[in-house]
């Protein structure tokens, strides 16, 4: 039988709905441990526990915060440090070492000197998803401008463009594009570095709350924050995409 | 426009080596010549893309007055057919809602009436063709720069296309330098035809003058007597150029 690629979400929720039922029922069988693996219902009860009590909207909040903050930044940081290098060769010069080098650690083994630095509070989970997020754009910008199709460059030349008028009506624009195609990493990215930055030290968000789930061994607790980032960035991504369909419409 | 000993050289040997022409005012000219002649080459030095080795070009003219089309129509893909045609007017400091009124015009002009919201992806070769040279020609350009500028459509599109472009450029009295090499549309579109010998270290080895009087009719210029005369002498002075260089070609 060939497969309907317009019905790929029927079979997809379809089979999600057949695990769930699945890993529920070996729950209710005894068959795992519920310490370990609690099933779907107990998950459900824990994220539904998180709401009913009111006390999750301060930890999303101080995770959104963190993340978008350092999205923000990171990506307004990346675009214009890209934009500056790919224009001026002695900043290239002396950027790309350093960006080279931040992009092959983890960064995220920066979070416990953020924690020194800038203490338990948000600016240390700011600093973190803006660190992630502003090497990735600042790679992104900078090859996507090298890679500018020279004619359109002499075509707007040709026609008195200055250098100001390059990076308005080219290089911008055609970064844009590969900004876009990034984006969805970039959300990725903020959310991991406020999460991580929690995780390591604080007093609020999501990932102080995994780090308490652990010390407390609540694995239905821990799924349910899973559960409840992945739906998070599962929004985040249907605005960008939104934003991108827009943004991308020559295309 | 007068240029004088003109060399230009990518490093090496000399592509184009002391070439001088003259295009007098109102004058459509072509250069003709095998592939590797320093054709485009010589164009670019005369809008200043490429710095020549030694020589001069004597315009009389501002930059702004002078324009070029190239091969590709190097159009913004993220800008409709109308911005496309208005930036040009924009760098030149006219403000955008009546930028974008004369751009309508040139459009209309072009025969591309109700064309102006469309992106680049959403025309044809033929129309994006027009906008190309709506966006050149609505900065009222003294000297129109071609270089190969119909290479890319077919011939019934390029036939009208041509004829449009023709009409406009004698009812303006716009100076046009083309590149092509293409005998029968250099001598059907210009008053004088410069034919450039084998690179490297190309030269102008001949210029003819083309009596067909205007204004000119594209498919009736061929059927006038000069036309079959001067074709095969120009035929037989270019075949002879491209077996000289290279004797296997020419037996």
């Amino acid at each position: 039988m060939a497969l309907d690629p317009k019905r790929a979400w029927i079979r997809q929720w379809l089979t999600f709905v057949v695990v769930l039922l699945l890993w529920e029922a070996a729950g209710r069988a005894n068959l795992l441990n519920p310490l370990f693996a609690p099933s779907p219902s107990e998950i459900a009860l824990a994220l539904f526990g998180l709401f009913s009590s009111g006390n999750i909207w301060t930890h999303l909040e101080a995770t959104f915060t963190a993340a978008l903050g350092g999205l923000v930044l990171g990506i307004a940081a990346g675009i214009a440090l890209g934009v500056v290098a790919a224009l001026v060769p002695l900043i290239a010069e002396l950027l790309q070492p350093v960006m080279t080098l931040l992009n092959a650690i983890p960064r995220v083994i920066l979070a416990p000197l953020f924690a020194i630095w800038l203490g338990i509070g948000i600016a240390s989970k700011v600093a973190l998803a803006f660190i992630l997020v502003a090497v990735l754009m600042f790679f992104t910008v900078f090859t996507g401008i090298r890679q500018v199709d020279r004619k359109l460059v002499e075509r707007v030349v040709t026609l008195g463009g200055d250098r100001w008028a390059l990076v308005r009506h080219v290089y911008l624009p055609s970064v844009a594009a590969s900004i876009m195609g990034h984006l969805k990493v970039a959300v990725g990215f903020a959310f991991t570095g406020a999460i991580v930055g929690e995780f390591v030290a604080a007093s609020r968000g999501l990932g102080y709350l995994i780090s308490f789930a652990q010390s407390t061994y609540n694995a239905a607790l821990m799924l349910a924050l899973v559960m409840l980032i992945m739906a998070v960035v599962l929004l985040i991504f249907a605005v960008s995409g939104r934003l991108e369909k827009y943004l991308m419409r020559w295309n | 426009m007068h240029v004088r000993d003109l060399t230009i050289s990518y490093g090496d040997a000399p592509v184009l080596e002391g070439a001088s022409l003259d295009v007098d005012k109102g004058r459509f000219v072509s250069l003709v010549g095998p592939s590797g002649s320093g054709k485009s080459s010589l164009l670019r030095a005369i809008i200043g893309l490429q710095k020549p080795l030694s020589g001069n070009v004597e315009t009389g003219l501002a930059r702004s007055q002078v324009g070029i089309l190239f091969q590709d129509d190097a159009l913004l893909p993220w800008r409709t057919a109308r911005d496309n045609v208005a930036l040009g007017l924009g760098f030149h400091g006219m403000h955008r809602r009546e930028a974008l009124q004369e751009a309508e015009s040139w459009l209309d002009r072009l025969g591309l009436a109700g064309f102006g919201d469309r992106f680049p992806r959403h025309l044809s070769g033929g129309q994006r063709k027009r906008v190309a040279l709506a966006q050149v020609l609505a900065l009222r350009p003294k000297l129109l720069l071609m270089d190969e500028p119909f290479a890319s459509l077919d011939a019934i599109v390029r036939a009208r296309v041509v004829q449009d472009l023709v009409d406009l450029v004698e009812r303006e009295g716009i100076t046009v330098l083309l590149v092509t090499h293409d005998l029968n549309e250099a001598l059907t579109l210009s008053d004088v035809v410069y034919l450039l010998s084998h690179g490297p270290r190309a030269r102008i080895m001949q210029q003819y003058s083309v009596p067909i009087p205007r204004p000119r009719d594209l498919v009736r210029a061929r059927t006038h007597p000069a036309f079959g005369p001067l074709y095969e002498r120009l035929w037989s002075d270019l075949s002879r150029e491209v077996g000289r260089e290279n004797p296997a070609e020419a037996a």
